[in-house]
């Protein structure tokens, strides 16, 4: 019995795969726009303006405070009936993007307001401008506090992009789906989706606590 | 040089500088004392807008500081500053942390910053310590550091916030000797001290400040001898007889 199964899964390792290099695409592309707005929105979070603060801070509430799920369906069902049509596929990475930018922006805003004030005070009596203060003085010290939480969210990245599969991208879950229609081994099949996302995850777990040993050892040699 | 015209600053109701005037020459050399709390810091750093005050004028080498317009960084280029916690940048070492503002304000290239930042550390006597980071310096270092960064600005005027009050007591010979070659040098300097030693040797005047206001100003001989206030009296004995 295992073994006709096992042979059938083996012939459906081509399905998976592309199931892996969709689920790369869909992460890999949220996760490059998710860090350049999520950087940018978190300079700003830790910034002057006020207004921006505020609006900032909202988002993030909003975002973090409804499920994952309920964003990709407002963004592929609801954003239609105002007009924007979007395949399954730009609505996946888009959802995803914000749900990693709205986490990154508070990475980095708290690595931001973790370098003492005195820094930028003695920048600034440098006359050193507000950009090259966060250029040269503020960000490479936030960096040392930033990097190993956000390599640990790419990884959560990672492994919330299954929940695209409910709008039918063909993510590493929605071929698990599929399979078990045809193979009613479940165990088999999702413990192979479960191996798949693993392998994908691995190097960044190890990427993590790589740099998250490092900069402890910088830090204490500062 | 600096000219405090009827300045006035609140932290919401605290009045932490009431009615402040007072003009500094070139050359001069002031030293601001006074119990904690008093407004002395607050003073110095108005001066280059690290605090904005909210009444008053306050001209610094002709460029008016209380005017919301007015675009600092070229004055602040001109001031420098030094804390009493350091402020040196961790991730840079001594020769970056002095030669980063010339570059990226000033726009010196690499050599000519570096080859002044050299010269400005020697000055300071770490002349062996150019490549060491701040963690890797002693407290004394760190701050002769901050001194050279600000010397690296040729700047016109150096402030100072309690720059031995963070130091351990041997290391605060050294720091004041820097300060003192400075001062003899023709360096225009307002220092917020507790050192009344450096006060009496270098000062051209001292300012003794209580809650927010100016209460005396007079050239230090005169004020250790024989100030003429009560709380003059009071602050000097108290100071002086541990």
């Amino acid at each position: 019995m295992w073994g006709f199964y096992f042979d059938e899964l083996i012939r459906s390792l081509p399905f998976f795969l592309k199931g892996v290099w969709m689920t790369v695409a869909v992460s890999g592309l949220s996760l490059v726009a998710g860090s350049i707005i999520g950087f940018i929105c978190g300079i700003l979070r830790a910034g002057k303006s006020k207004i921006l603060r505020v609006i900032i801070g909202a988002w993030v509430d909003v975002v973090r405070g409804t499920p994952f799920l309920v964003q990709v369906f407002i963004v592929f069902f609801i954003l239609p009936s105002a007009g924007i049509e979007l395949k399954a596929f730009p609505a996946a990475v888009i959802a995803l993007s914000n749900l990693t930018a709205s986490f990154i922006c508070e990475i980095v805003a708290s690595g931001i307001l973790s370098v003492p004030k005195g820094q930028r005070e003695a920048a600034t009596s440098s006359g050193l401008s507000s950009y090259q203060q966060l250029r040269y003085i503020v960000m490479p010290q936030a960096m040392r506090a930033i990097m190993p939480p956000l390599v640990g969210q790419y990884v959560l990245l990672i492994k919330d992009s299954s929940v695209v599969s409910a709008i039918g991208v063909v993510d590493i879950t929605r071929v698990g789906w599929l399979t078990v229609q045809r193979i009613p081994e479940g165990i088999m099949v999702f413990g192979l989706v479960g191996i798949l996302y693993f392998c994908v995850c691995y190097p960044l777990i190890n990427l993590s606590s790589y740099l998250e040993k490092r900069m402890t050892v910088m830090t204490v040699k500062l | 040089m600096i000219s405090f015209k009827n300045v006035n600053k609140w932290y919401g109701d605290l009045h932490v500088l009431n009615n402040i005037n007072l003009e500094v020459d070139a050359g001069e050399v002031v030293v601001v004392c006074g119990p904690s709390g008093s407004g002395k810091s607050t003073l110095i750093r108005c001066i280059n807008r690290l605090e904005p005050i909210q009444k008053g004028e306050l001209v610094v080498d002709g460029m008016a500081v209380h005017d919301k317009k007015v675009n600092m960084t070229k004055i602040r280029a001109d001031i420098g500053f030094v804390f009493q916690s350091f402020n040196l940048y961790p991730h840079m070492t001594a020769l970056q942390n002095v030669t980063i503002a010339p570059i990226k304000v000033r726009k010196l290239n690499k050599k000519k910053a570096e080859e002044l930042g050299r010269e400005k550390l020697t000055r300071v006597g770490l002349k062996d310590r150019i490549n060491s980071y701040p963690a890797q310096l002693s407290g004394g270092q760190q701050q002769r550091v901050a001194i050279a960064r600000g010397l690296c600005m040729e700047p016109k005027i150096m402030l100072f916030d309690e720059p031995t009050s963070a130091l351990d007591p041997e290391m605060i010979g050294e720091v004041l000797d820097v300060m003192r070659s400075l001062a003899k040098g023709g360096m225009t300097m307002m220092v917020v001290t507790h050192e009344m030693g450096f006060a009496r040797e270098v000062a051209s005047r001292v300012v003794f400040m209580d809650e927010g206001q100016i209460v005396e100003v007079a050239p230090p001989l005169e004020f250790f001898k024989n100030p003429q206030t009560e709380r003059g009296k009071n602050f000097l004995s108290s100071i002086l007889s541990h």
